[in-house]
């Protein structure tokens, strides 16, 4: 019996963030939106999809006089990530 | 990118190998021009220093040695201030402790070595700059590095012990320039 992939880690936009933001500190908005490629709009709702279950936080302010929106990956989050590629890793080894 | 596209298993790992490989690629990039703002004062620095004491026979101009910090330190301040917001990984915030530990280091043994026990400087902080650009070239799995580093301490110590004078700067001039070519190879690796 296979574990079941969460359904909010198994859609490519919100995985690549949480790829990203489970190897660094904390990403800004500008910085994901580069690293993936993504609209602006389409990044925005994935990061409040993410920001509702609890898998990241974002939190807003400024860098000199400009607006920053950072994300951060939760204890929650990084544990759902791992858990998602465990069960990646079983449904592949049982393909082969 | 697509937010619900159907994904087999593989192309998720997919997903994550390469957001995360370009993701740290990127970063460590973006951490190459401080290796390569330092290792350009170094050099400028040292070889100023080596002229003027030449040039005069005065030790003195060793003084313009805390000029380093006083410029260095704003201009990477600013380079971070206007650079795209980067963020940090493991590897990138292990680098800037390794050098800020050793910037304490140097520091603080130059101004003991001027105004309190008078000790061979030169001789000690090449070989902590051998020791920093050793470790660089370990978190960043790069055998080059590792192996300038490890050639600047021991080779640079040997220096200072055998040349006295202005010519053991030159070993710091060199050192500026392994430097700069840290930041070069950065460059290029995670290109």
């Amino acid at each position: 019996m296979f574990p079941k992939l969460d359904p909010l880690l198994h859609s490519e936009l919100r995985l690549a963030v949480m790829s990203i933001l489970a190897g660094v500190d904390e990403a800004d908005f500008t910085y994901l939106k580069k690293q993936t490629g993504a609209t602006s709009g389409n990044l925005s709702v994935q990061i409040d999809k993410l920001t509702a279950v609890g898998y990241i936080t974002v939190e807003k302010g400024f860098k000199g006089k400009m607006p920053r929106t950072t994300c951060k990956i939760t204890p929650t989050g990084q544990d759902a990530f791992n858990q998602y590629v465990e069960a990646l890793k079983e449904y592949i080894s049982a393909s082969k | 990118m697509e937010q619900n596209k159907e994904m087999t298993a593989q192309q998720s790992l997919q997903i994550i190998s390469e957001t995360f490989n370009n993701s740290r690629k990127e970063i460590l990039r973006g951490s190459a021009k401080y290796f390569m703002l330092w290792g350009t004062l170094l050099t400028v620095v040292s070889l100023v220093i080596y002229l003027l004491w030449h040039l005069t026979g005065k030790p003195e101009w060793n003084f313009l040695w805390f000029a380093m910090p006083v410029i260095g330190y704003p201009i990477a301040a600013l380079m971070g201030k206007y650079s795209k917001a980067m963020p940090q990984n493991e590897v990138s915030k292990m680098l800037g402790n390794v050098w800020g530990v050793f910037g304490v280091f140097a520091i603080t043994l130059s101004i003991i070595a001027i105004f309190l026990v008078p000790m061979r400087v030169s001789l000690i902080i090449v070989i902590i700059m051998g020791l920093a650009e050793c470790m660089s070239g370990v978190l960043l799995k790069n055998w080059p590095i590792i192996i300038g580093g490890f050639l600047l301490g021991v080779g640079g110590a040997v220096f200072a012990m055998l040349v006295k004078g202005e010519a053991q700067l030159l070993i710091f001039t060199l050192g500026g320039v392994l430097l700069l070519v840290t930041g070069l190879i950065m460059k290029l690796q995670y290109k």
